[in-house]
C-alpha cells in the first residue's frame, strides 16, 4: 500500500534518516518506536507528504505523492501532527468537521453533517460537541483530533492510510486503550495506521508490526515477538530490560529496570 | 449552519439597504421642495427636479454612498482575510501597514507624477495612481509577511511592529512631500493621512465595483481554507488545503481592494479591525459566518460613520478617518489586552 526504497532525510547535508526500506500493507497497524531523536517523527512526515525526501520517493497505492490529486489524497490518507495549535476558537463540532473539508465545496452536504455526528457519538464527544474547542482538556483536544482524522477518512475508499505522531499524548489509560482499539478497528476493514508509540507495552498489544527507529536508522522491523527481545530494547535504549509473556494475551511484555 | 448564516445574511443586508436610503435624506443642503417630496419627484416625475437638486442627489449623495459602502466592505474583509492568514485578530490592513504601503506610493505618485503629468493623457494620470498605490499595497505586504512568518508561524510582535515602521517611513516621505508641494497637492496630500469620501463620483464607483467584485470571487469561497489554516499549515494541508494557493489569493486580493480604496478614500483606519471584532464577538472565529458577514458589517459601519461625519456638526465635515479612529482605538486596546500574554 506505501512502499519506500532507501529512503533518505538530510538537513544541511547532516543525515536525519538514512538509507530507509518501509513497506505497509492493507490491514496492518504499524507501530514506530526508539528514543526521543530517533528520527521517528521527521520519517512519519515524510511517509506523509509534509516534506519531500532527499533521495527516492514514497510510492503510495503505486503512484508517487507528488502525481496524486490533493483532495483526492486527502480522501485516501489523513494525519495530524504531536504539536498541534493550542489556540483553536471554534466549537468541537467545527473542528471535527475540518475532517469533512476534502468533500464538500463550501457548505457541508446533509451526510457531511452526519458524518460528523457519528464519529462524535463513536469517540464519545457528543457531549462535547458544543463546546469551545480551547476549554477542553489536553486529552480532550487529543480525541477531538482523532475524531476528525477519523471522520476525514470516512468514505468509501478501499485501503486507507491513517498516520498519527504520539496519539496517546495527555490520554488517561481509558482513553489510550479506546483510541489504539478505535485505530484497530480501522485496520481490520482493510485499511493501514502507521502509529508513533512511546508505550512499548501498548505497542505490543495492539500492533502488528513494529518498526525501531535509532539516530536515523532502522533497526529493524517485523512482528512484535520478532522485535521486542531483551537484546534490541536495551541496546537501543540504553537500558536494562527485561522481556516476558504477557500471561494474558501472550505477546511480549517489557519491564525496563533491573 | 447554511440556514443560519443566510438569515444573518439577509438581516445585515436588511440593515444595509435601509441605512443606504437613508442617507439620502441627510445631509446640509436644502432642497427647493424639501429632501422627501425631491426624492420623491426624481423617481416618478424626474422632468419636474430643478437641475442643481438633481444633481446633488445623483452625482454627489449617491455615489457617496455606494463608495462608503463599497470601501468598508472592503476594508472589513480584507481584515477578516488577513486576520485568518496571520492566524491572529490584531491584523488588518491599516496596522500591518498596507494602508501607509499604499499612501506612501500615491503620495509620490502625485507630486513626482506633477512633472511628467503634462505628458500624459488624463486618464493614464488618473489610473496611474490606483495603480501605483495597488503596487505599494502588494508591496508592503509581501515584505510584512515575509519578514514576520518563519516556516509557517507568524511572530505578531513583528508583525505589529513592521507595520509601526511601515507607517512611520511613509509619514515621513509624505512629510518631506509637503515641503515640495504646490498648494493643490499639498490639499491632495491632507486628504491621503485624514480620509475622505467627499470626492465620490461614478467613475470611481465602477472600478470600486469591478475590483471588489472580482477580489470577492476569489476571497469569499476561503472560509473553509481559513477554518483550516487554525490547525497549523501542515494540518491543513492533510486536507487537502492548497496553503500556497491561499496565501497567493490573500495577498494579492487584499492588497488589491486596500490599494483602489486608499486611493479613491485616503487612510481611514480601523474599519479591517472592528469589523471581524464585532463579528467574533457573536459568531467565535469560524470564518464561515465572519468572512461573508464581514463584506456587509464592513458597508454599514463605514456608511454610518460617513453619514455622521457629514451630519454631526453639518455644515462642517468631521474627517471620516477621525470617526472611524475613534471607534477603532478601543477595540484596538482592548484586543491588546486580551492578548498580551500571547504577544
Amino acid at each position: 500500500m506505501i512502499k519506500a526504497v532507501n529512503l533518505d532525510f538530510k538537513v544541511k547535508s547532516k543525515y536525519l534518516l538514512k538509507s530507509i526500506d518501509f513497506s505497509c500493507h492493507a490491514s496492518e497497524f504499524v507501530a514506530i518506536v526508539g528514543p526521543n531523536g530517533a528520527g521517528k517523527s521527521t520519517f512519519l512526515s515524510l511517509i506523509a507528504n509534509e516534506i519531500s525526501p532527499s533521495d527516492n520517493e514514497v510510492i503510495f497505492k503505486d503512484c508517487v505523492f507528488s502525481l496524486w490529486c490533493r483532495t483526492n489524497l486527502a480522501q485516501h490518507k489523513a494525519k495530524f501532527s504531536q504539536s498541534f495549535s493550542s489556540d483553536i476558537p471554534l466549537l468541537v463540532k467545527d473542528v471535527v468537521m475540518m475532517g469533512r473539508y476534502p468533500y464538500f465545496q463550501n457548505t457541508p452536504s446533509k451526510q457531511d453533517i452526519e458524518s460528523v455526528e457519528q464519529i462524535l457519538r463513536y469517540t464519545g464527544l457528543d457531549q462535547f460537541s458544543g463546546c469551545e474547542y480551547n476549554f477542553l482538556s489536553g486529552g480532550e483536544k487529543q480525541r477531538v483530533h482523532i475524531a476528525r482524522v477519523l471522520v476525514q477518512l470516512q468514505n468509501n475508499n478501499k485501503q486507507k492510510l491513517l498516520l498519527l505522531d504520539e496519539p496517546l499524548n495527555n490520554l488517561d489509560v481509558k482513553h489510550q486503550h479506546s483510541v489504539l482499539k478505535t485505530i484497530r478497528a480501522f485496520c481490520d476493514k482493510g485499511n493501514a495506521a502507521i502509529v508513533v508509540l512511546h508505550d512499548l507495552n501498548l505497542a505490543s498489544e495492539y500492533a502488528q508490526k513494529v518498526v525501531i527507529l535509532d539516530k536515523g536508522i532502522k533497526i529493524c522491523q517485523g512482528g512484535v515477538k520478532q522485535v521486542f527481545t531483551q537484546e534490541i530494547l536495551s541496546k537501543v535504549y540504553q537500558m536494562p530490560c527485561q522481556v516476558i509473556e504477557n500471561p494474558i494475551s501472550k505477546n511480549p511484555l517489557i519491564i525496563f529496570g533491573q | 449552519m447554511n440556514k443560519r448564516r443566510s438569515l444573518y445574511l439577509i438581516m445585515l443586508l436588511l440593515v444595509l439597504l435601509v441605512l443606504m436610503i437613508a442617507s439620502v435624506f441627510i445631509g446640509v443642503y436644502e432642497f427647493d421642495n424639501g429632501v422627501l417630496e425631491t426624492v420623491f419627484n426624481l423617481v416618478f416625475y424626474p422632468d419636474i427636479v430643478s437641475e442643481s437638486d438633481r444633481y446633488i442627489i445623483q452625482q454627489i449623495r449617491l455615489p457617496r454612498i455606494v463608495i462608503a459602502v463599497l470601501a468598508g466592505a472592503g476594508l472589513g474583509v480584507s481584515g477578516s482575510a488577513l486576520q485568518g492568514l496571520f492566524k491572529n485578530p490584531l491584523a488588518s490592513p491599516g496596522l500591518i501597514g498596507i494602508t501607509s504601503g499604499a499612501v506612501l506610493f500615491a503620495a509620490v505618485t502625485i507630486v513626482l507624477g506633477g512633472y511628467i503629468k503634462e505628458y500624459l493623457p488624463l486618464w493614464i494620470s488618473y489610473s496611474l495612481l490606483s495603480i501605483m498605490s495597488f503596487i505599494g499595497a502588494v508591496l508592503t505586504m509581501w515584505f510584512v509577511y515575509r519578514i514576520s512568518t518563519s516556516s509557517g508561524k507568524t511572530n505578531i510582535g513583528v508583525l505589529l511592529l513592521s507595520g509601526v515602521a511601515i507607517t512611520a517611513l511613509s509619514a515621513a516621505i509624505t512629510g518631506v512631500l509637503t515641503f515640495v508641494s504646490n498648494e493643490q497637492e499639498l490639499r491632495n496630500l491632507t486628504f491621503w493621512t485624514l480620509g475622505s469620501l467627499a470626492g465620490s463620483n461614478w467613475e470611481k464607483v465602477f472600478i470600486l465595483s469591478v475590483v471588489m467584485a472580482i477580489s470577492l470571487k476569489f476571497l469569499l469561497p476561503l472560509s473553509k481554507q481559513l477554518n483550516a489554516l487554525m490547525l497549523g499549515e501542515k494540518d491543513a494541508c492533510h486536507l487537502g488545503v492548497s496553503i500556497e494557493a491561499v496565501k497567493r489569493k490573500i495577498i494579492i486580493f487584499t492588497a488589491l481592494m486596500v490599494g483602489i480604496i486608499v486611493c479613491f478614500t485616503g487612510t481611514i483606519g480601523f474599519v479591517g479591525l472592528v469589523v471581524p471584532y464585532i463579528l467574533r464577538l457573536v459568531f467565535g472565529s469560524n470564518y464561515y459566518y465572519v468572512l461573508p458577514l464581514s463584506v456587509l458589517l464592513g458597508g454599514i459601519l463605514l456608511l454610518l460613520a460617513d453619514t455622521l461625519s457629514r451630519s454631526l456638526i453639518a455644515p462642517v465635515e468631521i474627517p471620516i478617518g477621525i470617526l472611524t479612529s475613534m471607534m477603532g482605538a478601543p477595540v484596538f486596546m482592548g484586543l491588546l489586552l486580551k492578548y498580551k500574554k500571547n504577544l
